[in-house]
């Protein structure tokens, strides 16, 4: 089957265990041992106190809609998907903020709203990459 | 810091045309801003020994463009970066001098952003593999400018209420201005109902708040006050610059703290510090508008409205020829061509010394007609004090205020 999106190749030793949590449709965060602080993307030493002790949680896929916007052309060549569709930025229950799509919704201005909540849906691309993707709360 | 006030100028500004097929390499329209800019501080190339330039793997090196003019340096740095980098080089430039390292610094940036390497994300750009922290944006479809600083933008409208009508009214302001330069590349004026009713991009950017992407090159010559005594023209004189003033974070800006705050929040105090002013001081702006709603959230954040109320102040008048205080009066990268910040201080440098290319028949000599109809004059009167508000994101910036 074609591909309809860059898929994020390769993926970075700090990140594994993300990549590898979302085959089991599992969205993991990475968490400081030392100081508590859970962030995103995945780093090889905590932002926040340097701690190199990276452990990981299982977020629980809920949030809000920080931001979004609707784009109605392609920006990549490997990007298939027919526009308009919807970047959203997620501000999880646990904190950190991740870029993804929100789906299972209408690409229309009044039908999405900043801080509505959100849910993760996985989205299986290949046998090593399924993606985190987000859809409205009904 | 404040004891470099007044003590550096810039003597002299030059560019090539600005066209969408320049048909030539960024290495002989480097060479041509270079010597556009050294003719019009009435230098020679022998006077020039020191040369910054910046570019995205898109461009020509200091060290093809000085020989290629017969120029020997004694200092020069390329520099990787786009937009805010013309200010930071300003600032480097006087550091440079400072040190005892050169004399005369000419600053340049060439690229064939239309007809070679497109920042928009069409082109060769958009074939470039996902690594890095690409992996946390690309798979989703991010790749271009506008997606990156759209989440500021509409989070802008979603908290204080900021409406696409309102922010328009900086591309209707900028092509005013540009309809009064012979240069520009758009010089028909557009209403708002043109703008809104123009084609999506990516939400909340119509087409018409986006720039143009341009071929061209452009540059800046700084030297020490002293030396601009010897100088062709007025020497106008840097009160202060901030250079590449970031945010906490600059990767996934959106991923942390208030998203509709930018850079300038960090920058202002730093440039105004120097220079020894306030935001009330300042005649005219060019703050950068990669897109018309760049140039709202920085005149907001460097303190010329209040906090949340950019777009009530973009849609005032005020940013307008004749208004309180002209953004932009080129056109901008709106309208007049995208030059990654150049063109605005080049403008700025023009304005202060009342020579600004419009369309009044004595404008080089310094007469204008202040009549800001369609093709006429685009001179600001009696400017003393210009400010330039550079961006590159959200979460980063740089500023410089300059006075005649």
């Amino acid at each position: 089957m074609e591909l309809d999106r860059p898929l994020p190749s390769p993926i970075t030793p700090e990140a594994k265990p993300f990549w590898d949590g979302l085959r089991e449709r599992k969205l993991l965060l990475p968490r400081c041992q030392a100081c508590g602080h859970a962030f995103f993307y995945p780093r090889v030493l905590c932002p926040r106190c340097h701690a190199r002790d990276i452990g990981w949680i299982q977020a629980s896929g809920r949030g809000k809609l920080h931001a979004f916007e609707i784009a109605y052309q392609a920006f990549h060549k490997a990007w298939k998907i027919k526009p308009p569709y919807v970047l959203a930025m997620v501000e999880l229950a646990e904190g950190p903020r991740l870029m993804t799509n929100l789906v299972n919704v209408e690409p229309d201005p009044k039908a999405i709203k900043c801080d509505m909540p959100v849910q993760v849906v996985f989205s299986k691309l290949t046998d090593e990459i399924t993606l985190p993707l987000f859809e409205p709360v009904r | 810091m404040k004891a470099l006030r007044d003590k550096y100028c810039i003597v002299g500004v030059g560019e090539t045309e600005y066209s969408r097929a320049s048909n030539r390499t960024t290495r002989a329209m480097a060479v041509e801003a270079v010597r556009h800019a050294i003719l019009d501080a009435g230098l020679t190339a022998g006077d020039v020994d020191g040369m910054l330039d910046y570019q995205g793997g898109d461009s020509t090196l200091a060290n093809h463009v000085a020989p290629d003019l017969g120029i020997r340096l004694n200092f020069y740095m390329d520099v990787m970066g786009g937009g805010s980098s013309t200010e930071a080089l300003v600032g480097l430039a006087m550091g440079a001098i400072e040190a005892g390292m050169c004399q005369t610094v000419a600053i340049y940036r060439s690229m064939n952003g239309y007809s070679e390497f497109r920042i928009g994300g069409t082109g060769a750009r958009a074939a470039q593999p996902v690594r890095g922290l690409d992996l946390a944006q690309v798979p989703f479809g991010m790749r271009s400018a506008g997606q990156n600083f759209a989440p500021t933008f509409l989070r802008h409208m979603y908290e204080y209420g900021t409406t696409s009508e309102q922010v328009a009214h900086v591309k209707v302001a900028h092509s005013k201005h540009a309809s009064q330069n012979p240069k520009a590349l758009l010089k028909e004026r557009v209403t708002v109902a043109d703008v809104v009713g123009s084609r999506w991009i990516v939400t909340p950017l119509h087409l018409l708040d986006c720039c143009l992407e341009t071929d061209n090159a452009t540059c800046v010559i700084v030297t020490s006050a002293e030396r601009a005594r010897d100088c062709r023209p007025r020497p106008v004189h840097i009160l202060g610059v901030a250079g590449r003033v970031s945010k906490p974070r600059l990767d996934f800006h959106w991923a942390h703290g208030p998203i509709t705050r930018v850079a300038g929040y960090y920058a202002k105090d730093i440039v105004f510090g120097q220079a020894g002013i306030g935001p009330d001081d300042v005649d005219l702006t060019g703050s950068y508008d990669a897109f018309t709603f760049t140039t709202m959230l920085q005149l907001e954040e460097y303190g010329f409205c209040k906090k949340g109320e950019g777009g009530h102040h973009v849609s005032s008048g005020v940013i307008e020829l004749g208004g309180r205080r002209p953004n932009n009066t080129s056109g901008g990268h709106l309208c007049e061509g995208y030059t990654h910040g150049m063109s605005m201080v080049i403008e700025n440098v023009r304005q202060l010394r009342g020579t600004v290319d419009d369309y009044c028949p004595k404008a080089a000599e310094g007469v204008h007609t202040y009549d800001y109809a369609p093709g006429r004059c685009r001179q600001v009167k009696d400017a003393e004090i210009a400010m330039n508000l550079g961006w590159a994101m959200p979460p980063l910036g740089s500023a410089l205020i300059l006075r005649r």
